[in-house]
């Protein structure tokens, strides 16, 4: 799926992330250098409101294990997106921000087609950079 | 070594710095925040938000670094206050404005520098939030727009602290 994301132009991007200091400086500064929008959501909850509202040209999602197990790390927002009833809207390119990420997590990461996987420490010019990686797919 | 210069509008200046009453107060976790990002993303030793007096430096929020002040005169920061952009110095040894700089001739040796002035929508630079680091580097243009949203979200903290101020004062006649 990730090798076929359909071309669409100008959609923004969306960062889901709950750290407000990340998440605003990764927008303001995608919004400085021209990149393009990104929308900013604090949780999943948000996130999931927004996808209802608009299309996105791609998504970085940060899924935190907090004190849950391992298989109880919520994927239900990549589920979402991917569910979506266009075909197009359920292709976007996906980057996960994790904590670590062993075997069964990228067996996890594959079914779900995800184009990218950051590791912590969270640095605001990775989430840049994956992002201006996701723009330029769209004007390709 | 270039002494750092004094604006011609410095009293103006540090009228509007006083009038901020952010001199001398605790550390608050909302600029504490913004300068330990700032180490982080940027991986140097030393980060702070600093505010220039009329003699002296004042360090805010700092990381690496247990100074409270530093002097004026011989500080990058009071360079960085009289530019509009940001200031960087790659390599403080090869510049001559710091080359025989105190700290950078002795310890803690300092060799790299970026400050992005703190400049309040009235005109005035009331400080920095700036990066060091004891080795040589190179700062491209994204970390300059890094740099540069970290600067302005600081700033529009200042910003919200000086409004309330006015606020209250008009409450309080």
């Amino acid at each position: 799926m990730d090798n076929a994301t359909p071309l669409r132009k100008g959609l923004p991007m969306l960062l889901v992330e709950p750290d407000d200091l990340l998440r605003r400086t990764v927008a303001l500064t995608a919004r400085s250098l021209g990149m393009g929008d990104i929308c900013e959501a604090a949780s999943p909850d948000i996130a999931s409101r927004l996808l209802r509202d608009r299309k996105f040209g791609g998504a970085v999602i940060a899924l935190d294990f907090g004190k849950r197990q391992y298989d109880q790390y919520d994927l239900g927002l990549i589920d979402e997106i991917r569910r979506q009833r266009s075909a197009d809207d359920a292709a976007i390119p996906i980057a996960l921000m994790l904590s670590y990420c062993d075997a069964g997590m990228m067996e996890v990461v594959r079914e779900r087609y995800i184009a990218r996987i950051i590791l912590k420490p969270f640095r605001a010019r990775v989430l840049l950079d994956t992002f201006a990686e996701f723009f330029s797919r769209q004007s390709a | 070594m270039q002494l750092a210069p004094i604006p011609a509008n410095d009293s103006e200046r540090l009228a509007a710095l006083y009038a901020l009453l952010i001199l001398n107060t605790p550390p608050e976790e909302r600029f504490d925040r913004i300068t330990e990002f700032a180490a982080t993303e940027f991986e140097v030793p030393v980060a702070l938000l600093s505010f220039m007096d009329k003699d002296r430096q004042w360090f805010k929020a700092k990381v690496g670094t247990d100074l409270c002040d530093a002097p004026r005169s011989i500080s990058f920061c009071g360079h960085a206050i009289v530019q509009s952009d940001i200031l960087v110095v790659p390599d403080a040894t090869l510049d001559p404005r710091f080359a025989d700089n105190p700290v950078v001739i002795n310890a803690p040796f300092m060799r790299f520098y970026a400050g992005a002035p703190l400049i309040m929508p009235s005109g005035f630079a009331m400080g920095t939030l700036c990066l060091l680091d004891i080795k040589p580097r190179e700062f491209d243009a994204l970390s300059l727009s890094i740099l540069s949203t970290l600067r302005d979200l600081a700033v529009r903290e200042l910003v919200e602290q000086g409004s309330s101020l006015r606020e209250d004062e008009g409450r309080n006649g």
